[in-house]
């Protein structure tokens, strides 16, 4: 499975424990708009730590890296750079 | 007739719990291509604030001056910002400044408290390296910390004593705001201090939480063309209209209640059980959850407002308070109660935690944080908003009369830990056990932990147990 079928499996899983069934594209926000929680944030903090080993403290955390499908592939794919 | 009628035979038949969830008493407005596209018409974008000003005349005194800063801000977008800084400016200084018993003394609190806000941006941006460039929300929370230490300590006998209070208590309304602008600081495309100045208690509600956060939120939530700006306007206009229903509802609510049921408000139920005249325990159930239901109206009656003006200056803002009796866990009802306050916690408490300790150890780094934000900076939050009990008390007593609410705090933060750490399931069939149970467990939790979430100091501690254990006919 590549990291952006990752990405989406894990928001999906997300989005349906909320009982959210809506589709959503790579480009569509999740958090700011509101479908994702803080709370759903801390899990996507953890998947990326685990699967990408995403350091936020080193990074720096902003909700934005982590809005949608686009961006998280982004974030990991630089930071596997 | 019979391909129409094979679609139809397609489509299933909506059960009455979706069709009850489709339901809208205030049409969805912004999902109807015309109503967008005449919204951005000049017609349009009149008619839209001329509704949105007969709204506002209805809910607060303050109307005309946010309908003309409303106005201004519709007809030039791309000085947005700007205006709202503008706006907010004479929000703070030239319309109170009749209302002040010293305008220029109060005015030159501000103006000072302010550049503060931005010598301690600019240091953060100059010195990238530095503790205040690296820990910026520290240095300034330790520093105001520290500033409520030297006010408590300040002889009363000298003539700038006051001042000091009046600087202390001041700046406490600031605080969070320019705590926000330092999280910006180190963002790559941060605003400059002018618009940054917008954030700090901007002009649709003088709260001492940012609602909605700051700069960087402002920055991606701001509408970017004509149709997001329209959208937004009517999601606002909506909102607005929310917030009146409200505020009807809520009318008729305390008077039903208060009135024609004669249930105490929970002050008074709380007060006759210290003074061992206690209503009996049913009533006091009824005071409760009246008092609970009549909070979650009244932060949805200003909450809606706020968010309906913001929304209206173009900015995609989400709602303070969104449904939260429909809320399945205590963590989730903490996040749709008072969303901006919670959101404020997580940025500057649980984060910080949350990224930096304990990254090996999962449930431990959750209850940490979690610890970090409900707990602590709950704690810290309200003891920091009330200076005048730290000036009349001093600082030790005010701490030790704080017990009962940093019980709440322990209570609620330990409750959101267990709620988050329990292992998240699909809501389960049945619109019993998937939505009234429990919504009815975690209002029952917040009802009954609601009889500690007091900061005036007014009883100790055993006198709130007492009252608990009155609400289950038990007496000590």
């Amino acid at each position: 499975m590549d990291s952006r079928a990752e990405i989406r499996k894990c928001l999906q899983q997300l989005l349906l424990q909320k009982g959210d069934r809506q589709p959503f594209s790579d480009s569509d926000s999740l958090l700011l708009s509101g479908r994702l929680a803080s709370v759903d944030a801390i899990e996507i903090v953890v998947f990326l730590e685990e699967k990408f080993g995403v350091d936020f403290a080193e990074v720096g955390f902003d909700q934005a890296l982590i809005d949608s499908v686009e961006a998280i592939d982004s974030l990991a794919r630089a930071v596997r750079k | 007739m019979s391909a129409s009628l094979g679609a139809t035979a397609g489509i299933a038949p909506l059960t009455w719990p979706q069709r009850l969830a489709n339901f809208r008493i205030i049409p969805r407005i912004e999902t109807y291509p015309a109503v967008v596209t005449f919204a951005q018409t000049l017609v349009g974008k009149l008619a839209l604030l001329a509704l949105f000003s007969v709204g506002l005349r209805l809910a607060t005194e303050d109307w005309l001056p946010l309908s003309v800063s409303l106005l201004a801000i519709t007809f030039f977008p791309l000085r947005r910002r700007l205006l709202v800084t503008a706006a907010t400016l004479v929000f703070t200084f030239v319309l109170p400044w009749s209302k002040y018993a010293h305008p220029v003394y109060t005015s030159a609190l501000v103006v000072f408290i302010i550049s503060i806000g931005a010598v301690l941006f600019w240091l953060s941006i100059e010195l990238p390296k530095s503790v205040i460039g690296r820990h910026p929300v520290f240095v300034l929370l330790a520093g105001y910390s520290f500033l409520i230490v030297f006010a408590a300590y300040f002889p009363n006998t000298t003539p700038v004593y006051l001042t000091v209070w009046d600087f202390t208590a001041t700046f406490g309304v600031y605080l969070w705001f320019i705590a926000y602008s330092l999280l910006d600081a180190s963002a790559p495309n941060r605003d400059s201090f002018a618009l940054q100045l917008g954030t700090y208690r901007p002009f649709w509600g003088l709260t001492v939480v940012p609602v909605p956060k700051g700069a960087n939120y402002w920055r991606r939530i701001e509408a970017k063309n004509a149709d997001q700006l329209a959208v937004a306007q009517l999601k606002g206009l909506k909102l607005l209209a929310w917030s009146l229903l409200i505020s009807v509802f809520l009318k008729y609510f305390t008077a039903l209640v208060h009135g024609h049921l004669a249930i105490p408000p929970l002050a008074l139920a709380l007060s006759r059980s210290v003074h061992h005249d206690a209503y009996p325990w049913y009533v006091c159930w009824a005071s409760l959850f009246a008092e609970f239901f009549e909070e979650i109206l009244s932060i949805s009656v200003w909450g809606h407002r706020f968010i309906a003006c913001c929304r209206m200056a173009g900015f995609h803002a989400l709602r303070n308070t969104y449904r939260p009796l429909s809320s399945r866990t205590i963590a989730e009802f903490w996040n749709r109660y008072y969303f901006y306050f919670k959101e404020l916690m997580v940025d500057v408490f649980f984060y910080p935690v949350f990224l930096n300790f304990f990254k090996t150890r999962k449930k431990l780094r959750l209850a940490l944080a979690t610890f970090a934000a409900a707990g602590f900076g709950n704690a810290f939050y309200h003891f920091m908003h009330d200076p005048k009990y730290i000036a009349e008390l001093g600082l030790w007593r005010a701490i030790a009369s704080y017990h009962v609410y940093l019980f709440y705090c322990a209570v609620l933060a330990t409750a959101i830990t267990i709620s988050q750490m329990r292992r998240r399931h699909p809501a389960p069939a049945g619109f019993l056990r998937a939505r009234v149970v429990p919504a009815f467990c975690v209002i029952t939790f917040y009802c009954v932990l609601r009889i500690f979430d007091y900061t005036d100091r007014a009883y100790p501690i055993q006198e709130h147990f007492r009252f608990l254990a009155h609400l289950f006919n038990l007496s000590f």
